[in-house]
């Protein structure tokens, strides 16, 4: 009989993403909450004892079996007596007894597999402690008995991921990732496969500051009027996502617009979610104007100045010098906010200016003796950029190298939760 | 959630996400007792391809899953099974009938796929049951579906009931031991008088019940367990109550592994809460570190710099 697919579970702060392997989407992607019998804001977080003492068949107590995750967890979120509850905090697995039971039902409830036949990969973000990953493969191994586990590092998939653009021509797990959801937008190198943590930068801007600012944009604008309050953060959000794109000069785009507003005018048509009323606001500016907070952050915040290309410089700056080219060369675009349309031909001509500007600067430094023969700037964009993390697991993990670099049962139960602690890097073709 | 559905909900949320959007797909998914599924737009974006490979499908279909098929799906049913599955089924949503209650029910439906493949020899010993009430001491056909590896479900029919035997296997010693303390409580559950009309529950390890033991291919291992349900003809006079009585066989052992898995997870967070707890002991019991300055002998104080 042949192997069932590998189960790729990609656990993220705001969102989970969860499938098979082989599969180009994740067959689920719900919110990671859930919801628990007793209020969010319990402090003692001892679970229940049965009541009665006794007779094993006195204490039936299924209050452990009483609770909702992802969606549902959400639409229960208002039941009097549940509580919902995020068990991950900033990428990192906050509250056990929660995942280990949001496991349990993301297995039995959504993925009907049985664990015992899969094998596992999940992902972990960057500078995860080891001793987190102990505690994920003790679960894994113990409560659910899985064939095997591999845990990969959430980068080096979106690496991976890159491997179906066809601007990517050799299958290399060296290069700088940009993964930027909804609340904060990180830069990570990556060398060989491994996380050049030193050298990692995050930038407060992502996804929710985006709709934001759309919003403000269009509240000052008067267009929002027309908008219940209720639903205005859905509609900036709907028409971030619809009608967004990077431009390459802000002052051209305003006159653009300008001259002929009817061409670049959108109209976006919404309903009232309760009385069901129609409404229509015009989308503007905030076109071009949203995404570029990444790239000229001080129109958005006072607090937060540096745009996204110098970040990403000086992160490759701060690697050690043999791998520089590499990061430079392939940068790869990860999660929903890198989404907008031409945000890779933006981000590169940015940057190869700043690069092209400090070489210049060099060879006068150096008196126009020594000419650097230049450096190649590169970034890549897919088509499944916004779930590249998961898409990246769902290809390695077909991989036949794949079943060889995951830890089985009989190792977990040889050594202990200890091997956990490595993981062989596969897959690249360099 | 105690029980399990008996719908697959890939299915069910892929349908309705592709009636209101069509969009070429191709999808591989499982179901429990290693059912592959195989979801695709071969030919338009409109029409959907489901392939199902069941393993003990040559079983299934001796005992009349074409049959039970061709009621539930009727002209969806290919005639020509995909390649490395063993049934397909056509959907044309264009065919989908528009009303919402009507389409709710063709999609869980579809979705119930597996259940009714795998339904088809429960149906058929509680026919033979009905054929042999008068005929008194006379038994059905033992029919034997291997549906993993090393389980296998064993369906017989008498005048007066329908057997329904399990063999399960653990495949972790732990699980064996909460298994055994699972299928002790099914038995003893009875005597509550709250469920009294529930079904017979039998459990022996090793030994098999008198009704296969004449089998030669069964194990003779200590790790072999056989449960026994015997269905009277009050769970299953009623065709909603047959239904319902077959969908929770079908799923008695994903339940059984559930809940094990459930009980552990539970045990973990009661073991994570003690420990936390003795820390917190432990952490009472450290002495305090003197902190008092301490001086050389000429009398300079030691400074960290």
């Amino acid at each position: 009989m042949s192997l069932l697919a590998p189960i790729i579970c990609d656990n993220g702060t705001g969102f989970s993403k969860i499938g098979f392997a082989g599969n180009s989407d994740p067959s689920f992607v719900f919110p990671t909450a859930i919801a628990t019998r007793g209020s969010a804001t319990q402090t003692s977080r001892a679970p229940a004892v049965p009541a009665k003492p006794g007779h094993l068949a006195s204490k039936r107590g299924v209050e452990d079996l009483d609770f909702f995750i992802g969606d549902e967890a959400l639409a229960n979120a208002k039941t009097p007596g549940y509580g919902v509850h995020y068990p991950i905090r900033h990428g990192m697995i906050d509250n056990w007894d929660h995942m280990e039971r949001y496991w349990e039902q993301t297995i039995f409830k959504y993925l009907r597999a049985e664990p015992e036949d899969h094998y596992f990969l999940l992902t972990e973000p960057p500078l995860n402690p080891p001793e987190n990953r102990e505690q994920t493969a003790e679960i894994f191994f113990e409560s659910f008995n899985i064939k095997g586990l591999y845990i990969a590092v959430q980068a080096v998939l979106a690496l991976a991921a890159s491997w179906t653009s066809n601007r990517q021509s050799d299958r290399t797990l060296t290069g700088t990732v940009i993964d930027s959801g909804d609340g904060v937008t990180h830069v990570i190198p990556c060398a060989e496969g491994y996380v050049i943590g030193s050298a990692i930068k995050h930038i407060p801007i992502a996804g929710r500051d985006i709709t934001q600012f759309v919003l403000n944009l269009m509240r000052e604008r008067g267009e929002m009027s027309a908008v219940p309050p209720e639903d205005q953060l859905r509609v900036a959000s709907k028409v971030k996502e619809s009608y967004s794109y990077v431009c390459q000069d802000i002052v051209r785009e305003f006159r653009k617009y300008d001259e002929e507003p009817y061409k670049y005018f959108e109209r976006y048509d919404g309903e009232h979610s309760v009385t069901g009323r129609k409404y229509s606001v015009d989308v503007g500016y905030e076109r071009f104007l949203a995404p570029e907070i990444f790239f000229n952050p001080e129109i958005y915040s006072s607090d937060f100045l540096t745009p996204l290309p110098e970040i990403v410089d000086d992160v490759i700056q701060q690697s050690p010098i043999d791998v520089r080219r590499g990061l430079y060369k392939n940068i790869v675009l990860s999660g929903g906010s890198t989404m907008f349309q031409h945000f890779g031909q933006r981000l590169k001509r940015d940057l190869k200016q700043l690069v092209d500007r400090r070489l210049d600067a060099s060879v006068l430094a150096s008196g126009s003796l020594q000419k650097s023969s230049g450096v190649e700037v590169e970034v890549i964009s897919h088509k499944r950029q916004r779930y590249a993390v998961w898409f990246g697991g769902s290809l390695l993990a077909s991989l036949p190298d794949f079943y060889s670099s995951c830890h089985t049962k009989a190792q977990y139960d040889e050594i202990g939760p200890s091997i956990c602690r490595r993981y062989q890097i596969f897959g690249s073709a360099t | 959630m105690i029980l399990l559905d008996p719908h697959n909900v890939i299915i069910q949320t892929t349908l309705n996400e592709k009636l209101v959007k069509p969009s070429s797909l191709d999808v591989q998914f499982v179901d429990y007792d290693g059912v592959r599924f195989h979801l695709s737009t071969p030919e338009k974006k409109t029409v959907l391809l489901l392939s199902m490979h069941i393993r003990c499908w040559d079983e299934l279909v001796r005992y009349g899953a074409i049959d039970v098929l061709q009621r539930e799906y009727g002209a969806l049913l290919v005639g020509q099974a995909e390649q490395d599955y063993n049934v397909s089924l056509m959907i044309d949503l264009e065919q989908v009938p528009a009303e919402p209650e009507a389409r709710e029910a063709f999609i869980t439906s579809i979705a119930l796929f597996k259940r009714n493949a795998v339904a088809a020899p429960f149906e058929s010993a509680f026919n033979t049951q009905k054929e042999l009430e008068k005929a008194e001491g006379q038994q059905g056909e033992l029919m034997q579906i291997h549906y993993r590896d090393e389980e296998a479900i064993y369906i017989q029919a008498a005048h007066d009931r329908v057997t329904v035997i399990f063999s399960t296997i653990f495949q972790d010693e732990t699980d064996r031991i909460f298994g055994k303390v699972f299928l002790q409580e099914f038995v003893d559950a009875r005597r509550q008088p709250s469920i009294q009309n529930a079904p017979q529950v039998l459990y022996s390890s090793r030994d098999p019940p008198l009704e296969i033991r004449h089998l030669t291919n069964l194990r003779n291992t200590e790790d072999i367990g056989y449960v026994t349900f015997v269905l009277f003809p009050r769970h299953f006079a009623n065709p909603n109550v047959a239904s319902g009585t077959i969908s929770h066989m079908q799923l008695f052992r994903d339940y059984l592994h559930y809940h094990i898995k459930c009980s552990k997870a539970y045990m973990h967070s009661r073991m994570r809460h003690r420990v936390s707890e003795f820390q917190k002991v432990l952490n009472r019991a450290k002495t305090e570190v003197a902190t008092a300055e301490r001086k050389t002998v000429s009398g300079r104080t030691m400074m960290t710099r």
